[in-house]
């Protein structure tokens, strides 16, 4: 099975805010690794410390089907 | 924090435990694929099962479709077959075979035939021309006419109704006429009153390519050429022919002329590539104690009426060796026999590049050892699985995922919460106690009571040694690892002077008996010596004892368990698949880690043997069960009066584990150990457990994400759900921690989840 390098798109539509900088959250790039692998991404991130965001819908499936496949390669 | 080296995506390949000949040799003990009694006995290879379930199901039509691949003509072959498959069939050892020739003669008069064939099929380009007539070149041409070569027949006879008769002349009125039609409906090419001599033959010789002829007109033309009985052929003449009597032996000739046709025809040597031919032993097993039809049905006329053939074929017991997968539910999910997951199996670990989709049901084998009890041939998928699982560790290809949890408990049980001690007051000690990891974890308080027991009422004293014996790395296939739980084991063991092990587990027992060997009893092997303490007393109800996998094959155990249970006052009921023949809990493998779905499904068929309370004597088979909602009790509970009560959660186990080391340590020998407290206030909401207990996240790993967030401050706000969310890197998984804050100290869970990715900020 050939792993979607597809890039997950996240607005966090101001919903979320980082508590240490006190500002929202913002569309940001980010990077996905897993044995050897990387993958970009868009996640919800802090646009002052850069925390990257990753949601829990995000977490149980998307992110663990990919490593699945990835760990079964 | 101990964490386990996550591998690599570029494989070494290192070392191939196991030989494509030892894998071929352990599929081949799966008899499921080799053919029923009777279509083994069958030279035309009839599936003879499959027509007859066919037959019992009423589908005529079907059932005739099957019997027409081994019989172009049905009504001449059950007219005049002399039925070797009859008594062969596995019916016979108990009672009367399936009256199979008189089915399908059923069969052949009231199944439809099946539409005219060959018409509209491309035919090939050789052509073959059979001289003469009689009933195997009457077959031969069927057979020949199915492979879709131009046959031509050329024959004395004056039209298609005399060459018929020439042949099955003994076919009453009825089948013949029916018998006529379906020779008519052919794709054959018929040439009437030829007279047949040597010029004749070799004129066909010239306009066809194959030349076939009945034997009179073989014996008539070349009465001195030597023929081959097995390729049906004078090979001196390129010659097809037939020799032999009876209906069967014109058929089964017929079959084995069109292959040696189909040989010549390709220009190819008819003595290579012939497959099997004929009737063979069939090695297949089959349980007759469900066979209860054990009586012919008489036909009320001549010949069974199709509601008559219909009854007489369900009597049929569709033999089939299915033993393994009646009784594990793990090969009962995959739906496969062990023979061919086996084969699966093997090739998934040879991949090198690709999915190996096989990881998940190699990984979800609890290793219990049950199918080479139950299965015939002692089929050991066990050992399949096991040794796939060190092949793919050893070639690092096998994912760390399904494993990690229970391998970190492991590195946990043998680390943190690891302890041995000598038995207070003695300077050596005869005995250690051994009680296994699940034991601390699940009934911490059993332990403590059977530990302080075997001190007072035994001689020479005993030491304790609280930590896991290996059997988790073995199972995970981590054979590195568990060659250091080795050795850290026999060190622990030598510091105590080498003392023998009393076992709390049965699983334990096997493992430390195969890695640190010496002297190991079982504490019900102690139990049995001393007597059972004060206090000691059975259920009031009847209960079913459940064996642990850890005890298979070995009697003794299983026969000291009884003999406690009998002394305690139980009464046991009688289970299906006990003993040698007992299920796994869904523990065993790390099943309950790698798939805990499969798990479950194995722990409810281990629970459907009864309905009364289990006992066991494994700590884990009695945690299964009681997840599962069954009242579930350690025999060591009712020996010492203990109750552990609901099954504990991951992080509860952890606990236990602990504070009952923290707990003996000051109790018995005065030690104090470190306060593991908080420096503040952490609750938990009912869901945020029950989540986390899913999810393998344990109260550690919060309480790591927590403190770093009172250390960084780092955590985000979801204004929709007003909770907080806090992250931690933690080995080989990002832990994620949704809270709310009371004050400046105290913290409420509501949920956490974890992702093994990485995630990082990625710039331009
Ligand atoms: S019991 Fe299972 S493994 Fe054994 S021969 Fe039968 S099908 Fe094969
Ligand atoms: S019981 Fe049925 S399948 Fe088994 S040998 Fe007899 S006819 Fe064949
Ligand atoms: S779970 Fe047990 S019975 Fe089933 S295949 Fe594995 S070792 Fe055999
Ligand atoms: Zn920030």
């Amino acid at each position: 099975m050939a792993i979607e390098r597809n890039y997950y798109t996240i607005d966090p539509e101001g919903k979320l805010q980082c508590l240490k900088c006190r500002v929202p959250l913002v569309k940001g790039k980010a990077k996905f690794m897993y044995l050897d692998n990387g993958f970009p991404v868009e996640l919800p991130v802090c646009p002052v410390c850069g925390f990257v965001y990753v949601p829990e819908e995000l977490a149980l499936g998307k992110v663990l089907s990919v490593e699945k496949a990835l760990e079964d390669k | 924090m101990s964490q386990i080296q996550e591998r690599g995506s570029t494989h070494v390949y290192k070392v191939n435990r196991i030989s494509k000949e030892e894998m071929d040799g352990m599929v081949a003990r799966c008899v499921y694929e080799e053919p029923a009694f009777c279509n083994a006995a069958c030279p035309l290879k009839l599936d003879t099962r499959a027509m007859l379930k066919a037959a019992a199901a009423g589908d005529f039509k079907k059932a005739l479709q099957i019997y027409e691949k081994a019989a172009p003509f049905p009504l001449i072959l059950s007219a005049g077959c002399e039925a070797p498959c009859e008594n062969k069939c596995r019916l016979c050892e108990r009672g009367d075979g399936i009256a199979i020739r008189a089915v399908e003669a059923a069969v052949s008069r009231y199944g439809q035939a099946s539409r005219l064939g060959g018409v509209f099929r491309t035919k090939k380009k050789k052509t073959v021309a059979v001289l003469g007539s009689g009933l195997f070149p009457l077959f031969l041409a069927g057979e020949l006419e199915k492979k879709a070569y131009p046959t031509t027949v050329y024959c004395e006879q004056e039209d298609l109704e005399r060459f018929l008769r020439s042949a099955a002349g003994f076919l009453d009125g009825e089948a013949f006429q029916l018998e006529l039609k379906r020779l008519k409906g052919k794709d054959l090419a018929f040439v009437f009153d030829c007279e047949i001599d040597e010029a004749f033959l070799s004129a066909r010789r010239d306009d066809s390519d194959v030349l076939c002829a009945s034997e009179e007109v073989a014996r008539r033309l070349f009465p001195e050429t030597a023929f081959d009985p097995a390729l049906m052929i004078c090979e001196a003449e390129r010659l097809v022919t037939g020799f032999g009597e009876g209906v069967m032996n014109a058929a089964f000739g017929a079959k084995k002329a069109a292959l040696t046709v189909d040989r010549l025809a390709q220009n190819l040597d008819p003595r290579n590539m012939r497959g099997s031919e004929g009737a063979i032993e069939s090695r297949l097993y089959t349980d007759l104690t469900e066979a209860d039809e054990l009586r012919r049905i008489a036909p009320a006329g001549e010949a069974y009426t199709a509601e008559e053939a219909a009854r007489e074929a369900k009597r049929c017991i569709q033999c089939h060796c299915e033993e393994c997968m009646k009784s594990c539910a793990y090969l009962k999910h995959y739906k496969k026999y062990p023979g061919l997951l086996s084969k699966e199996i093997y090739n998934n670990t040879q991949i090198i590049m690709g999915d190996h989709q096989l990881n998940k049901p190699m990984n979800a084998c609890t290793l219990c050892g049950q199918c080479t009890v139950v299965c015939p041939n002692g089929f050991d998928m066990a050992h399949v699985c096991a040794v796939a699982r060190r092949n793919m560790v050893s070639t690092d290809k096998m994912p760390l995922a399904p494993h990690e949890f229970a391998l970190m408990d492991m590195l946990f049980s043998n680390g943190e919460a690891f302890m041995s001690r000598l038995q207070p007051g003695y300077e050596k000690c005869r005995y250690v106690f051994f009680p296994g990891c699940q034991a601390s974890a699940i009934a911490p308080e059993t332990v403590k009571a059977a530990y302080l027991d075997l001190c007072e009422r035994l001689e020479g004293g005993v030491a304790l040694m609280l930590g896991c014996c290996g059997a988790i790395c073995d199972w995970a296939g981590r054979y590195e690892m568990q060659e250091s739980t080795r050795e850290f084991l026999l060190t622990e063991l030598s510091k105590l002077g080498d003392p023998v092990i009393i076992a709390g587990c049965p699983s334990c027992r096997k493992e430390l008996a195969e890695s640190v060997g010496g002297e190991i009893v079982g504490i019900w092997d102690v139990l049995e010596e001393i007597g059972l303490p004060e206090g000691a007393h059975g259920l009031d109800r009847p209960a079913a004892l459940h064996d642990s996998c850890g005890a298979r094959g070995d009697a003794h155990t299983q026969q000291a368990i009884r003999s406690l249970a009998a002394k305690l006052g139980v009464t046991l009921v009688e289970t299906e698949y006990s003993g040698d023949r007992s299920p796994c809990c869904g523990y065993g493998g790390l099943t309950a880690y790698a798939n805990p779905e499969v798990a479950s499904e194995i722990t409810a068929r281990a629970l459907e043997r009864s309905d009364a309370p289990y006992i066991s004597y494994c700590m884990a088979c009695r945690d299964r069960f009681a997840r599962q909602g069954r009242e579930s009790r350690h025999i060591l509970e009712l020996v010492y009066g203990t109750d552990a009560g609901a099954p504990p959660d991951i992080s509860e186990k952890r606990y236990n584990r602990l504070s009952l080391k923290k707990e003996l340590l000051w109790e018995l020998w005065q030690e104090e150990t470190a306060d593991m407290k908080l420096d503040y206030e952490l609750n938990y909401t009912e869901e945020a457990r029950r989540l986390m207990d899913g999810r393998m996240i344990l109260t550690d790993d919060v309480i790591a994400v927590l403190n770093d967030y009172r250390e960084t401050g780092e955590a985000i706000l979801d204004s929709d759900s007003g909770l907080m969310i806090a992250r931690k890197r933690l080995g080989n998984a990002t832990f994620w921690v949704k809270f709310t804050e009371s004050g400046e100290d105290a913290y409420t869970v509501h949920g956490a989840y974890s992702h093994r990715m990485n995630v990082v900020r990625r710039e331009g």
